[in-house]
């Protein structure tokens, strides 16, 4: 015979080992990355994250291209999607025609769930020929004086190319947690504005979108992980030429791309390998770095105004 | 029909007269047939079990239902002689000068200051001494003034339930409305806070008309001018508190001031 105490202990065991088992994957998954850079980290130094060359046949191996290149499409995605991305969660989620916000919720979530492969083809069908054709040849005409918008080689194929159909692949997701958050915002709080005679605006702008931080964060981090990771789509759109990028137009390389690319053939030379494993494991701390800043500044930000539990859970 | 004790001569001093006024929601009809009317200055009690329309009722005086998805009004509700439900009428504007007081305290997530700032900056108020004489103020009038004067900067869900409430009652009298509408405002309120709030209602009348919902017929008592009876959605009646609560003219709502519900 059970006791009753014994099924919750055992039930809490096993719970316990299933959460264990994530943290050990992730812990042999880092341990796994730092044995095999480890000849790299030791040849190279610190040095690798600022030389800009990277060459195989004589083993000169330098990350900074690669992580300028990952930057820049992660930022720029970034930059495009979080906008556009509240703009569609809070039309969602406050402003859409009941029965369209259905329709609309599950679009976006199919979105999300889209293999990149297929964002990857999208874009050099459609958006790298609008940028060789229209884009570009604009921006060459009236903005080649500011280097950032200098066009050198009309191709449509670069930083912005990549950019543009990683921030299609995030905004789903920024969309929809945006969506949620708001959704889950209490209706008593809203009720309170509104009841002040304050707008539909007020009340997004002082009640619920300081509520929803939380959450859209949450989906930022989500959303700047897949963009910083994506690798399909970007091997086919950004150019992969390991160029540090001068312009929005140029060509480039990301970490990602790189080890889709190049891998398999870099294992045949353990330095060249390790050379890349450390690539990867640079591509792991700028994940976490930029997630523990992010979640220091958004703790700055609300820090300690916000709890739910204070409206009885509602 | 609902009798209506009050003397149909009597109609000076009526601020909000609400005719013939039903309301659905779906296949269900929330509201039967309400009539009656408010006198200004005076507190008015609306009581009645879980259920009976009372919320709903308050409601419909500031057009917060409308944002309840396949519901319908019909009828009038007049306040000053003008019908609220009309389309002329801009809802934000027709909130600014009716106050409401929820069931569950909800401050802002904001400062103690900016919650009751709030009214006023929506309204578009920029002048800060203004700003800060009035909040000092209405947190005054709400009997928090001493709690909190030195943490106005302080988040305003750092109070107590009671606090809160209290803060919520000063936010809503920041812009002086005329009507000041509370939904069970000390429903989950101790004891020492709840009858702090209804010291407050009593002195609020000479600036405010109150409308209060509440199912606690003590608590009632003690703050009426005129009290109505909600069940199933009708008003049973409506009347000066004095006979309201000796001699109601209805058995039920005898039943109800009896606590036979």
């Amino acid at each position: 015979m059970f006791t009753l105490k014994y099924k919750d202990d055992l039930f809490r065991f096993i719970l316990s080992v299933f959460v264990l088992s994530v943290i050990s994957i992730f812990l042999i998954a880092v341990a796994i990355i730092l044995y095999y850079s480890y000849p790299a980290i030791m040849k190279y130094g610190i040095s690798f994250l600022w030389v800009k060359e990277w060459n195989p046949p004589k083993e000169i191996f330098g990350a900074l291209t690669f992580i300028a290149g990952t930057l820049a499409v992660t930022f720029i995605a970034l930059i495009f999607a979080i906008p556009l991305s509240f703009g569609i969660g809070i039309f969602l989620q406050e402003y859409c025609p009941h029965f369209l916000r259905g329709i609309f919720t599950v679009i976006i979530e199919i979105l999300a769930g889209i293999p990149s492969v297929i964002f990857g083809v999208w874009g050099v069908l459609v958006v790298v020929p609008w940028l060789r054709t229209t884009v570009e040849p604009f921006f060459d005409k009236h903005f080649s004086y500011i280097p950032f918008l200098r066009v050198s080689e009309n191709i449509g194929y670069g930083i912005l190319a990549a950019s543009i159909v990683v921030m299609f692949m995030i905004l789903p997701i920024i969309a929809s947690i945006t969506k949620d958050s708001l959704a889950s915002v209490p209706k008593i709080a809203k009720d309170g504005a509104l009841a002040m005679g304050a707008t539909q605006l007020d009340v997004i702008k002082d009640v619920s979108l300081p509520y929803a931080l939380n959450g859209i964060y949450g989906g930022i981090v989500l959303g700047f992980g897949r963009a910083v990771g994506e690798t399909i789509a970007v091997v086919l759109l950004i150019g992969n030429q390991a160029i540090i990028p001068k312009s929005l137009f140029s060509v480039g390389y990301t970490i990602s791309s790189l080890l889709a690319n190049t891998f398999t053939f870099a294992v045949i030379n353990p330095i060249y390998a390790s050379a890349e494993v450390e690539l990867a494991l640079i591509l792991l701390l700028i994940s976490l770095i930029v997630n523990i800043i992010g979640r220091n500044i958004l703790d700055r930000v609300i820090g300690g105004k916000f709890n739910r539990s204070q409206f009885g859970g509602g | 029909m609902p009798e209506n004790n009050t003397s149909e001569k009597d109609r000076d001093n009526v601020i909000v007269d609400v005719k013939n006024l039903n309301f659905y929601y779906g296949s269900y009809h929330l509201l039967k047939n309400i009539n009656l009317y408010f006198k200004k200055n005076s507190v008015c009690t609306l009581l009645g079990p879980s259920g009976c329309g009372k919320s709903t009722f308050l409601r419909t005086l500031n057009r917060m239902n409308d944002y309840t998805e396949g519901s319908k009004l019909t009828g009038e509700v007049l306040i000053n002689g003008k019908n609220i439900y009309d389309r002329s009428v801009d809802v934000v504007e027709l909130r600014r000068d009716i106050g409401m007081v929820f069931q569950n305290p909800n401050p802002f997530p904001k400062s103690i200051f900016d919650n009751v700032a709030f009214g006023l900056k929506i309204h578009g108020i920029k002048d800060k001494d203004f700003i800060v004489e009035r909040v000092e103020k209405c947190l005054k009038y709400s009997a928090l003034y001493d709690q909190v004067k030195d943490k106005l900067n302080k988040p305003a869900l750092s109070l107590s339930g009671g606090q809160q409430q209290r803060l919520c009652i000063a936010r809503a009298i920041a812009t002086n409305p005329s009507i000041l509408l509370m939904d069970e405002p000390t429903a989950y309120l101790d004891p020492i806070s709840t009858s702090v709030i209804l010291d407050l209602i009593n002195s609020f009348k000479k600036y405010y008309t109150v409308i209060v919902a509440s199912h606690n017929i003590q608590q009632a008592g003690r703050i009426s001018d005129y009290s109505g009876f909600f069940l199933d959605g009708e008003l049973i009646e409506f009347s000066e508190a004095g006979s309201f609560f000796t001699r109601p003219k209805d058995k039920r709502t005898e039943d109800f001031i009896t606590s036979r519900y």
